[in-house]
């Protein structure tokens, strides 16, 4: 068979927008789910507020949701929109559908733990359910904020004429991009959520902590979104580059490469530092003379826990450059 | 639609170099600033016990924020740093949520805003390090735990700036991309407004405030 190049464009957007709407999809119902469970246990324990449940969850649901949106827009674009006959753009539309796939399961699945955890503290504190379910809300936007990287990226390459580049190399490092973003915010979208989750079972603890606990909750999940915006920096570096034609396959392997080793590479970290942050949130709550111990005691671990991404924006970094 | 990722530039050719202005994101700039100095000289005009309603609103910021930095810092700190973080976080804040007025433009939507806070916030707190620790102090913490790591410390420091900065860059530019592919996809009937509420005031508030308290962090690590 013998297609063209218009043709190959175009199959390649219908496989991106179907991978991005795809994947966009597992996260965000994982978390309502999750919500949705939590919501059960709590109505069953408190059965007269189920309005108040009822709507904290659906609340809560929306706001999970917007990952899956974000991956929608980027679905309807590429199935919708003409993209220029120049080899290039196989490889772009595809890494844009990547990118954002990966990119909304991470977020997709953290907002949907405050969600779950906002309507678990109401039934146990029926009182404070306004301050708790604004607490929810802002952990639940900030957890949106790997995808939105996401979807920058996403649009950046649709948007980007890459037409006067050498096509052998520039093609790895369009799809590096997409995957170093995309699979970093795996593991933030994640860590973000179990911060916010845990600041929600602490308030529900300790209401009079509200205040302290939110703003520590905000600088942790700023934390956890680090190893994500390492992925973007080499994303931005991969794009913004230029590198010289080649006949060989091994400088593209290698930019391809360095996509990859930071994507993967900061899924652990983004991960791990929600694990650290979460846990100074929740305590911090409830032992309100130790918030100074605890908030060096979570930075210095968080720091020790990021320091592998650091190894493989390293390492990415010595790939682009040697490639 | 076209419009996306379009920056107006003004280039002078001088000395054999190109010198390039972003002219939106200095006017938006330069507007935001002459805003805040009103609201300043306004709220602080006509000072008294029964204060008027400028007063108040600049009470609380000026309280809440120094607060912050109390909390962060140590009382004598928080009064030398309170003035920059009060004026870093109203800055911000202006910035972010001023997309919300037709044809204003975020200036925080450009990567060179983000990144220049991002470098002030950097020199602010390694200046501060190497005042409290002496610079003999301040260079041993890059040996720490062992010298092999001294490049990895100096990578993290450099990475501190770029996750500042691109984080606050990220999410702006994002809000506005979303907004201006629903407003596309939707003819600009019902949901742009919303999305405008949500990413004007609610992340970018989010956001100023993340980007204030980090900075404040950094300074607060180098001091300790």
């Amino acid at each position: 068979m013998d297609f063209e190049i218009q043709t190959w464009v175009k199959m390649s957007a219908f496989a991106g927008g179907g991978i991005a709407m795809g994947l966009g999809a597992i996260g965000a119902a994982v978390g309502e789910g999750n919500a949705a469970q939590s919501a059960n246990q709590a109505i069953s324990r408190q059965p007269e507020l189920s309005g108040e449940i009822l709507k904290t969850l659906l609340v809560g649901q929306a706001i999970a949701e917007s990952a899956a949106i974000f991956a929608l827009v980027v679905a309807m674009t590429l199935l919708f929109s003409t993209f220029s006959a120049d080899s290039i753009m196989v490889s772009v539309v595809m890494s844009a559908g990547l990118a954002m796939g990966l990119g909304a399961i991470g977020s997709g699945a953290g907002s949907g733990l405050p969600a779950g955890s906002a309507c678990t503290g109401i039934s146990r504190q029926p009182k404070m359910s306004s301050k708790i379910t604004t607490n929810m809300l802002i952990g639940s936007a900030v957890c949106q904020t790997p995808s939105i990287f996401a979807l920058v990226t996403a649009f950046i390459l649709l948007f980007t004429t890459f037409s006067g580049r050498p096509v052998s190399p520039t093609w790895a490092a369009i799809m590096g991009a997409g995957l170093a973003v995309g699979l970093a915010s795996i593991g933030s979208g994640l860590g973000g959520g179990l911060v916010a989750e845990k600041s929600c079972e602490g308030i529900a603890r300790q209401p009079n902590s509200s205040g302290s606990t939110t703003m520590l909750m905000l600088l942790a999940q700023a934390v956890t979104q680090t190893p994500t915006i390492y992925g973007l920096l080499v994303a931005f570096i991969l794009l913004f580059k230029s590198s010289p034609a080649a006949d060989s396959i091994a400088p593209a392997i290698a930019l391809l490469g360095s996509g990859l080793c930071m994507g993967l590479g900061a899924i652990g970290p983004g991960w791990g530092i929600g694990y650290s942050g979460g846990m100074a949130v929740r305590w911090s709550a409830r032992n309100e003379k130790a918030v100074t111990d605890i908030t060096k005691v979570m930075l210095l671990g968080q720091a020790g826990v990021s320091s592998t991404a650091i190894y493989s924006l390293l390492i990415a970094l010595v790939l682009i450059f040697i490639a | 639609m076209d419009d996306l990722g379009k920056i107006h530039q003004f280039i002078i050719h001088a000395f054999g170099k190109d010198f390039t202005f972003n002219v939106e994101t200095i006017v938006m700039s330069w507007i935001i600033m002459a805003l805040l100095i009103c609201f300043g000289y306004f709220a602080a005009r006509k000072k008294s016990i029964f204060p008027g309603p400028l007063q108040v609103v600049g009470e609380l910021f000026v309280t809440q924020l120094f607060g912050l930095a109390e909390d962060a810092l140590d009382k004598e700190m928080a009064r030398k740093y309170g003035p920059l973080v009060c004026s870093l976080f109203l800055f911000l804040l202006l910035c972010n949520s001023f997309g919300i007025i037709p044809v204003c433009e975020e200036p925080t939507k450009d990567l060179n805003t983000p990144i220049a806070f991002g470098i002030m916030g950097f020199v602010i707190a390694h200046y501060a390090g190497i005042k409290t620790k002496g610079i003999k102090g301040y260079l041993a913490e890059y040996l720490e735990p062992f010298f092999i790591m001294l490049p990895l410390n100096i990578i993290g420091e450099l990475a501190k700036v770029v996750s500042i900065s691109f984080r606050l860059f990220g999410n702006i530019m994002g809000g506005a991309i979303i907004i201006l592919v629903v407003s596309h996809l939707t003819y600009s009937v019902l949901l742009p407004p919303f999305l405008n509420m949500f990413f004007g005031f609610f992340v970018g508030t989010i956001q100023a405030f993340v980007f204030t308290m980090l900075t404040v962090v950094y300074i607060s690590v180098q001091v300790k």
